[in-house]
């Protein structure tokens, strides 16, 4: 935690504010519409379904699912060269949002499509704590 | 969709392509000025029969009306994504037929070799704009969005690296025939394999080649084609449909529905269906792309994709040509552009040791967040 923290680190906007403010605390946040209970992420002023205008920030269950996942040999940022191989999977939660993130806890040649998942909270330096994703052990 | 009474009524007239590759002396202005000047050429005639402007990755229209002092009664300018080469030649043949120009000229430079223009990393945007948000967790660059495309294909469908590799190796033996194209030499399925990993499933020769070129295309009236120097080719259907929303992340029917919209559309207002195709150019920024048009466009059943094409079926000689001047993959980068003007100069029946015989109708199709297809017509 003291070295130099090297990868891209998200924008701490005021919008998407509740999300990492949330995954610091170990809780995957998400925006829900007040008028038809749809979830969404990142922040929008509106729900994309029903367009209503009002909304929260929940907690969710933190599960979901591998839609699909990709290993990247080539590090497009600096901060990602020690890393190579590593993965990036699409996350189907199952509030219906889908995420980018990376599954931990699994070798890369052992990720399967469809594999259930719940979400772990790796911090990645003081204010930020990056929601990533480990099997689900039954 | 496109009403069926355009169907014929509008012509390529003329076609134009600069070298392709490192350009550095020439920006994109040059490179849309040479290849204007090369589709003038091909047409017969001059900047003053241009009453139609529309630019694609120039960075300003206005600049290029001044330096070709063009003054169209028609103009407008689209950004520099690969899915606008289809959504311009059909917007050009809606400006023809709605008379607010009787001949535009199509213009694109793409300088993006030289100008060190990246797809991946900080200054990657490909999606819907968000991509940055994402950077956190290594997430960038389209062809890691086509990688997870191809991954899931592969677990659903059994599609095999030696079918995206089956891709690679045709449309570089097309290349070989194209005195045009970056990329000539000839490897095999094992060359495909051996070449280093950029983002599993995908290999580098499953990627396009990123390089300096320009290319011009001019369409006007089919009824004023017949007065002038080329072959008139007309274009017999087109259509457009979109998947916008959610688009962030890969579409779980790999664009399908869209494409399915506009194979409908195409055939309705063409009259002709996937058996009347001679020749097929499928914007192939990834190997997987090439799959999901096919399926998508209904050229094989869903999910067979990967085994229709494993049969040498998309090579010059076998039943579905495509790409054959090598596409994206292998002749250059061109967004769309050149496999439209290859798709002309087939009919034209100007491609000498890569030219389909007897080539009459010829497809081209992009599946893209933003769908396209252009059905295109040679002289009977």
């Amino acid at each position: 935690m003291t070295a130099r923290y090297t990868k891209p680190l998200p924008r701490l906007d005021d919008a998407n504010r509740p999300f990492w403010d949330g995954a610091r605390r170990g809780a995957l946040v998400l925006q829900r519409c007040l008028d038809c209970g749809t979830h969404r992420f990142p922040a929008a002023r509106a729900c994309v379904r029903c367009h209503g205008a009002r909304s929260e920030w929940v907690a969710t269950s933190g599960r979901g699912t591998v839609e699909s996942f990709c290993v990247f040999h080539k590090a497009y940022f600096p901060g990602f060269e020690a890393e190579l191989p590593y993965n990036v999977a699409v996350i189907a939660l199952a509030e219906g949002v889908k995420l980018f993130s990376n599954l931990v806890g699994i070798a890369n040649d052992a990720i399967a499509i469809g594999m259930a998942v719940e979400a772990v909270f790796e911090p990645a330096t003081e204010t930020v704590t990056l929601v990533k994703f480990k099997p689900v052990t039954t | 969709m496109p009403s069926r009474s355009l169907s014929h009524q509008v012509a390529v007239v003329g076609v134009g392509t600069t070298r392709y590759g490192k350009l550095p002396d020439h920006d994109a202005y040059d490179l849309g000025v040479w290849a204007l000047d090369e589709a003038l050429a091909d047409a017969g005639l001059t900047h003053r029969d241009i009453d139609g402007l529309i630019v694609n990755r120039i960075a300003d229209y206005q600049r290029f009306g001044e330096i070709t002092g063009i003054d169209p009664a028609f103009v407008t300018i689209t950004p520099g994504q690969g899915r606008f080469s289809g959504i311009c030649i059909e917007m050009a043949c809606a400006v023809i037929a709605a008379g607010m120009a009787r001949t535009v000229a199509l213009v694109y430079g793409n300088d993006g070799r030289s100008a060190g223009d990246r797809y991946g990393g900080a200054s990657d945007l490909y999606g819907s704009g968000g991509a940055g948000l994402w950077f956190p967790y290594g997430m960038t660059s389209p062809g890691a969005f086509h990688a997870l495309m191809a991954q899931r294909h592969m677990a659903l469908y059994g599609t095999t690296a030696d079918q995206l590799g089956e891709i690679a190796v045709t449309f570089r033996r097309h290349a070989a025939l194209n005195p045009g194209a970056v990329m000539r030499a000839p490897f095999s399925l094992a060359d495909y394999h051996a070449s280093r990993l950029i983002c599993a499933p995908l290999h580098l020769l499953d990627y396009c080649l990123i390089n300096d070129g320009g290319v011009a295309m001019i369409l006007t009236a089919a009824e004023r084609a017949r007065d002038l120097k080329a072959p008139p080719v007309t274009i017999a259907g087109f259509g457009q449909a979109t998947a916008l929303a959610g688009s962030s992340f890969p579409p779980e029917d790999f664009w399908r529905a869209p494409m399915q919209q506009v194979a409908a559309d195409v055939r309705a207002m063409s009259g002709l269906s996937q058996a009347d195709m001679d020749a097929l150019m499928i914007y192939d920024n990834f190997t997987p792309t090439v799959l999901f048009a096919l399926e998508g466009f209904g050229f094989c059943p869903v999910g067979e994709s990967g085994r229709f094409v494993s049969d040498g079926r998309l090579r010059l000689g076998g039943a579905l040509p495509t790409n054959t001047s090598g596409g994206h993959l292998s002749e250059s980068y061109m967004q769309g552009w050149a496999l439209n003007v290859e798709a002309v100069r087939q009919l034209r029946g100007s491609c000498g040791a890569r030219q389909v015989r007897g080539a009459r109708h010829v497809q081209y199709l992009a599946a893209a967040p933003v769908v396209t297809s252009i059905v295109y017509a040679g002289a009977a």
